[in-house]
């Protein structure tokens, strides 16, 4: 067999599970791995177009002390060694982090995000940073300033967004598994375009320290996957308390999230929320998520229909609250701090026009319909009837699921209402890629942990799907509960795969 | 309920320290037309009695003890990002004009 088959075919193969038996059973090392990853990226990103920047001295370098640590016979963590991909707005010491504007062309990260140090501590690698929609506000990576991102199993089809770049990245097996961010559904929803795991998990159960800000109250860091096992362990490596986020809580996450007992899984109840089982779905992705359904049935969970009635009043709230700490946590970006837009002459002008002109010429149109429109529903007369008024119904839309959460354990739902859709599709009319998240947002709103997982998903199709799009079901879950939707996850992998 | 006209726009832009141009006006005026559209029904609402949701968390009064932290901040590469600098220092536009 030729060299160039065989790295392929172990790439496509690898989970991290795998790669961290691989590597303390000595099969392989941590260098060659990554060196196969750099070699692959050159060949098939040109196509893809997931990565913005790569880190090759650097992740070799990582590799190599993973290898050492191997070698000198100490025990490695699982994740020692595992090639990542990072999305583009969380910070890595000394790394471009431009969140896919050109307002941060020329910034490199003065400091590691928590979640980055943390990896570090565990001994992962980090291949490079990935493409997004500009400061995560998108639903199919089209709104990056830099490039566009391909869906591996279609070409002519956007990834999802805003986290397409690290969803594209681990689809083609450029990355054994990524980061991304998700503020209403920017795992999740290119998780279920490119037929990979994506975990947002429990508001405050991971640190948004060195995460650049979109929406605070919403924003979450989480994996994007192969396996749900996979999810699991880097969730598990992410989570806990940070003085550097005042948002964190205590958490103590345990064996359970890779380890469910069937026992536990088998006595859960799961309910099926009306509103999301609606008109407006294409009717091959209730078809999937109907084929989910039946295989968890045969697991012996119970299922049970449940009503969610603010569920309507979720975009409307969320296009308020979200633009509104878009426009505020945006406003550090005047073109001093972190650099500026290229081609802005810093002298030839004052403060004020400086400001402007950076950020005139750094922001997308986006970007800068977002901020008009949180300016708009923060101003003086606004405020009460948009920002105050959403904010209640954000309360009401929490009240239904703490009210659900009574009888059920897990709510299910389709991720979105269709597979990747084609480039253009929806650029110009902004409403109806607002609406592409219609299903990913309640779960933010609410503060609650959520997982996309492909249907029908044996790893070994991911590379051969030509003929379907991939389409994800959700999972949502109570408050730091990540170990029951990971739980009936993995369960169901193990079904779907043995079909 | 509230439109946002031409003039409104360029008020709420000079807030945003944005500059928009002629075409960027047209289309922002057009797309927030429909997107306020769509919030109107969240007027219908009634929310006399409902408490504000103000964050994403119920965590309240997070302490810590009152001292240096070490911070993972790199002074170097603090300045470093920077664009514009002399040594140690930062160097920004004139304020005054």
């Amino acid at each position: 067999m030729n060299k160039a088959v065989s790295y392929l075919m172990h790439l496509h193969d690898l989970t991290i599970k795998k790669f961290h038996d691989g590597l303390t059973n000595k099969e392989f090392t941590a260098l060659e791995v990554a060196e196969d990853y750099f070699k692959y990226i050159d060949e098939r990103d040109k196509e893809i177009g997931a990565y913005l920047s790569l880190m090759k001295d650097e992740a070799l370098k990582q590799a190599e002390h993973a290898d050492l640590t191997v070698a000198q016979g100490k025990n490695v963590g699982l994740l020692a060694g595992v090639p990542l991909a990072i999305k583009d707005n969380i910070l890595i010491t000394g790394q471009p982090a431009t969140a896919a504007s050109k307002i941060l062309e020329n910034y490199k990260a003065s400091y590691d995000a928590t979640v980055i140090t943390n990896l570090k501590q565990a001994g992962a690698v980090f291949l490079g940073k990935t493409n997004m929609d500009e400061f995560a506000m998108g639903s199919s990576t089209e709104n990056s300033a830099f490039q566009k991102t391909k869906n591996p199993h279609d070409l002519e089809r956007v990834p999802g967004g805003s986290s397409g770049g690290s969803a594209a990245a681990v689809a083609s097996h450029m990355a054994l598994a990524a980061l991304g961010s998700d503020t209403g559904g920017s795992i999740r929803q290119p998780a279920s375009f490119c037929g990979v795991v994506g975990l947002k998990p429990t508001y405050g159960a991971v640190s948004r320290h060195g995460l650049i800000a979109m929406a605070s109250s919403l924003d979450q860091i989480g994996p994007l996957t192969k396996t749900v096992e996979d999810a699991a362990i880097i969730f598990q490596a992410l989570a806990g308390r940070d003085r550097f986020d005042s948002t964190t809580a205590e958490t103590q996450y345990g064996d359970e999230l890779r380890n469910p007992k069937l026992e536990d899984i088998k006595n859960m109840t799961i309910g099926l929320p009306d509103e999301y089982f609606v008109s407006g779905v294409e009717p091959a992705v209730i078809k999937e998520v109907e084929s989910a359904i039946n295989a968890l049935k045969s697991l012996g969970i119970k299922f049970k229909q449940i009503k969610l009635p603010h569920t309507r009043y979720a975009l409307a709230c969320y296009y308020i609250i979200m633009p509104a700490e878009v426009s505020s946590n945006l406003a550090r970006f005047d073109g001093i701090r972190y650099g500026g837009a290229t081609g802005v002459n810093r002298r030839s002008v004052g403060l004020l026009e400086l400001y402007k002109k950076n950020r005139s010429r750094g922001f997308g149109a986006e970007t800068k319909r977002r901020i008009i429109l949180g300016t708009f529903v923060l101003s003086s007369g606004y405020y009460d009837a948009y920002y105050a008024q959403a904010q209640k119904v954000r309360r009401l839309i929490k009240n239904d699921f703490d009210q659900v959460f009574k009888d059920v354990d897990v709510i299910l739902t389709p991720v979105a209402p269709t597979p990747a859709f084609k480039f253009g599709e929806k650029t110009s009319d902004p409403l109806s890629m607002y609406l592409s998240d219609i299903f990913t947002i309640p779960a933010n709103m609410a503060g609650l942990p959520a997982i996309s997982i492909p249907t029908n998903s044996p790893i070994q199709k991911l590379a051969t799907s030509k003929t379907s799009l991939p389409v994800g079901f959700q999972l949502i879950g109570k408050p730091l509960h990540e170990a029951d939707i990971l739980g009936i996850g993995q369960y169901y992998e193990k079904i779907a795969n043995s079909v | 309920m509230a439109e946002i006209n031409k003039k409104s726009l360029k008020h709420l832009a000079d807030l945003a320290r944005l500059e928009l141009n002629e075409k960027e006006e047209e289309k922002f005026l057009a797309d927030l037309d429909k997107i306020l559209a769509y919030f109107q029904e969240l007027q219908d609402l009634d929310t006399q009695n409902v408490q504000p949701m103000t964050g994403g968390t119920e965590l309240k009064n997070i302490f810590r003890e009152d001292g240096g932290t070490q911070s993972s901040l790199s002074p170097d590469l603090v300045v470093e990002a920077f664009p514009d600098k002399e040594k140690h220092w930062l160097k920004t536009p004139p304020v005054f004009e």
